[in-house]
């Protein structure tokens, strides 16, 4: 290296903020954070103790138990055996996160001083760095937990979430699943006035002890392989606004799985139509009151909606370590490629990107109470900026990107069913304006 | 949109007869529960294209050998308009079957042009222009710079029967089983430095290695492979030119990217054009989901796209005369006409909500499609460097 050019490095090293920070008076000094962390540490240390336990948790499972599988379920996903992953995940206790211990594994500071859904989004986008699919596979049991908790009723939970629980905790899991989308309704059901006009068909009809249930859902994420399923139908002779909350179980009669789809991505979780021909459903499966199904519902979306953000997140932060370690093994003109500096811009671009959507997203649940507008937000925001950082991802790696073996583009192609599902990103819009209609309208204002 | 209404005088009945081609030979494709389609009909599809001179031969005796896309009809603007505007009415079906035609007339083409030609050439023919992660740099295809490691790294060199290739070639499309390869490498000049020649490898010469790219997101009807090329023997005719070849891999640069342009876009179109049936059948919410505000302006937004696409396309094509400048328009037409595509076919998808997640309706396959013309052959970050060098180029 020519002296000339030495001296410039020299100069150069003595004006990064690490060196020119020495040059500070001591409390200055102490006002200065120079630690040469990665964003993950930094973040971690944000949060409470409990979450900060299940962050490290879910990642390190990720690692060792989706990884190895993340290929191969998303390649052969008819043949990929989802047992084993759900009973590892059911002992490491990420399966009865929604509800503190001792009746759970959520730790209580976190649940109770955020919302019952942090601690479920932290886990959730470690899972999904690792695979879409897998990652769906065990959030959507936590989906279809979640009514059974938002009814509020009292003898629901005791009857069926906490000996669910104790099943799951003494090492016999179960896995639900949730049913509210039928063939003529998707959106409708996920806002106000769609719901109004939607044309449904599940219906339930009372009978001595019980009810009687017929009809279609679809795209039931682990409905095939569910153990039970909360399903909503409306009451016989009455439109949505009676729709009821339903506990079905495998093996009741007249109850079975009918086409499983074959989707873009999110493979390892089979999305799947259930056929409901008379199937008698028992007093005590009534989940929650009569007629509460649709607040219950509408109330879930607002609990489910920042996990399905973070599952995004996930595979945004997935596609971008994949480009990274792409950016830092490849050789272009002598350099890799990590050193040039337009490179380093669409890396930082696509960090910003991340760092906001988690921000949302963990804002969006960090008070006791989840609420739509911010719910709805911070999927519209995670889901979105997850797309765009997966293509990215893929551009910077050129043709590589749209390998199979490279990763990236499979976890670009789970992204895309993040601005589809819990209600499309255009339903989802409308829940920030509904939510905020007073302030929106003028009604209310600061 | 009406492509017929693009068409100049002339030009229509190069459109029907390419639109008579997709509803016959290429729909049919898409019959079962493949989601790429039938993959196995795809020789046949092309034997027809062959057929009804769609894809052009660098044989003189074949009926694409002047029209087909890409043929010599495209030496000048007319030319070139016509074959996008062909490769877009085959997109709006099927872009996999689109990037055969494509690549076949692009090695036609680079074989017709140079000069002399070659005596007997062979039908079928892919074109090798990548090495690595990236196309060569401007000032490299300008012949001005670049060393190994941005671009070329192939080597040629000179034999008592011909020449001797050491080297490799990655990201090459072309159709399944081509007779030969087009190969740019570097090679000794006359006077002792280097100069860019252009060889063609028989398909079975021996220390070639075809490997097969594995996996990937979309395109699938068309073959892509790497090239392992270990000393392998090519006899002295099929060097292509004595002169530099540059201008050779330039011009073909420059129709890989209007070519991809044009898939992209035709592509889009048909994404368009379905989410707008779908629209007007769907029931959802009340209404027909095309009365929604949201899909209305998801499908507004998806048309303009297509439209800016279209004329982007059909602009940059008006300025095809092999000098520089075309080099850097079409980088543009490029960068902007796939990123337009593409967002139209994924505000398109939405249209359908689920279902347009799903394989039944094949807009998940157009979304992959989408992405790889996109990513392929000149990714953002690439041809924002190239069109950033070519303007800086300009001012020197």
């Amino acid at each position: 290296m020519k002296p000339e050019a030495l001296d410039l490095q020299a100069r150069m090293d003595a004006l990064r903020p690490g060196n020119a920070s020495k040059h500070l008076d001591f409390f200055g000094k102490l006002l200065v954070d120079n630690r040469e962390m990665t964003i993950w540490d930094h973040d971690t240390r944000l949060l409470p103790a409990g979450a900060r336990i299940w962050r490290r948790r879910a990642r390190d499972f990720a690692r060792r138990y989706i990884r190895p599988d993340a290929l191969r379920a998303d390649s052969q996903p008819r043949e990929y055996d989802p047992g084993p992953i759900v009973s590892q995940a059911a002992r490491k206790g990420f399966q009865t996160l929604l509800l503190a211990l001792p009746l759970g594994t959520a730790f209580p500071g976190s649940y109770f001083l955020k919302s019952a859904s942090f601690q479920v989004a932290v886990v959730a986008e470690e899972f999904a760095v690792e695979s879409g699919g897998i990652a769906l596979l065990l959030m959507a049991h936590h989906l279809g937990c979640a009514p059974l908790l938002m009814s509020g009723h009292v003898p629901t939970i005791l009857r069926h979430l906490l000996p669910l629980y104790a099943r799951t905790l003494r090492g016999r899991p179960e896995i639900m699943a949730f049913a509210i989308t039928e063939p003529g309704a998707g959106s409708d059901v996920e806002e106000t006035e769609g719901g109004a006009e939607a044309r449904l068909v599940t219906t339930a009809r009372q009978v001595d002890g019980g009810f009687v249930i017929n009809g279609r859902k679809c795209f039931i994420s682990d409905g095939a392989i569910a153990d039970k399923v909360t399903l909503f139908a409306k009451l016989q002779g009455e439109g949505l606004e009676s729709w009821t909350c339903f506990l079905i179980e495998k093996g009741m009669e007249g109850y079975s799985i009918g086409r499983q789809e074959h989707k873009l991505g999110q493979r390892a979780a089979d999305a799947s139509e259930l056929i409901l021909d008379d199937v008698r459903v028992p007093q005590r499966n009534v989940v929650g009151r009569l007629r509460s199904g649709w607040a219950n519902n509408r109330n879930v979306l607002n609990y489910s909606r920042p996990v399905v953000g973070a599952m995004a997140l996930g595979h945004a932060r997935g596609a971008f370590e994949r480009a990274l370690e792409f950016c830092r093994s490849t050789v272009l003109g002598g350099k890799r490629l990590i050193d040039y500096q337009d490179v380093q811009i669409e890396l930082a671009d696509m960090i910003v990107k991340l760092w906001s959507a988690r921000a949302l997203i963990w804002h969006s649940c960090s008070q006791f109470r989840c609420y739509q507008s911010a719910s709805a937000a911070a999927k519209v925001a995670a889901s979105d900026i997850s797309f765009e950082v997966c293509t990215r991802a893929m551009e910077i790696m050129g043709d590589y990107g749209y390998l199979e073996n490279h990763g990236a583009e499979s976890l670009w192609r789970d992204s895309r069913l993040t601005q589809i599902y819990e209600g499309t990103n255009q339903i989802n819009r409308l829940a920030v304006i509904e939510h905020q209609w007073a302030e929106i309208s003028g009604r209310c204002g600061g | 949109m009406d492509l017929s209404l693009y068409a100049r005088e002339g030009e229509q009945e190069f459109v029907e007869l390419t639109r008579s081609f997709v509803r016959k030979s290429v729909q049919p494709m898409f019959g079962g529960d493949a989601p790429d389609g039938n993959l196995d009909m795809v020789p046949s599809i092309l034997d027809t294209a062959f057929e009804v001179g769609l894809a052009a031969s660098p044989c003189s005796g074949m009926p694409g050998f002047e029209y087909g896309i890409w043929g010599t009809s495209a030496d000048n603007p007319t030319g070139v308009r016509i074959s996008a505007t062909l490769l877009w009415a085959v997109a709006e079906a099927c872009a996999g079957i689109a990037m055969n035609l494509h690549v076949q007339g692009l090695a036609s083409r680079v074989i017709t042009s140079s000069k002399g030609g070659l005596p007997d050439p062979p039908a079928r023919v892919a074109i090798a222009l990548q090495e690595g992660h990236a196309l060569p740099g401007y000032r490299t295809l300008l012949g001005k710079g670049g060393g190994p490691d941005e671009g070329i790294g192939t080597r040629a060199l000179s034999a008592k029967t011909g020449w001797v290739i050491t080297g490799s070639k990655s990201f090459v499309y072309g159709m399944e089983g081509p007779d030969a390869f087009l190969v740019f490498c570097r090679i000794a000049g006359n006077q002792g430095g280097e100069k860019l020649g252009c060889l063609l490898v028989p398909a079975g010469a021996t220390g070639l290695e075809v490997r097969d790219v594995g996996g990937r997101t979309g395109i699938r009807a068309c073959g892509l492979s790497h090239l392992v090329l270990n000393e392998v023997k090519v006899a002295s005719e099929h060097h292509l030119s004595s002169r530099d070849a540059f201008p050779l891999m330039g011009q073909a640069v420059c129709l890989h990217w209007l070519g991809i342009s044009a898939m992209a876009a035709g592509n889009a179109s048909g994404a368009l054009k379905a989410a707008r049936e779908y629209a007007a059948t769907r029931y959802q919410g009340g209404a027909m989901i095309g009365e929604h505000p949201a899909v209305r302006k998801l499908l507004a937004l998806s048309e303009a796209r297509v439209e800016a696409a279209l004329a982007l396309l059909l602009q940059t094509a008006g300025f095809a005369c092999g000098n520089t400048d075309f080099l850097r328009r079409c980088a543009i037409a490029k960068l902007m006409t796939t990123d337009w595509a593409f967002s139209a076919v994924t505000d398109a998808l939405q249209v359908f909500g689920g279902y347009g997640y799903m394989e039944d309706y094949g807009m998940e396959k157009r979304l992959r499609d989408a992405v790889v013309l996109k990513t392929a052959a000149g990714s953002r970050n690439y041809l924002e460097t190239f069109i950033s060098d070519a303007g800086r180029e300009d001012i020197r």
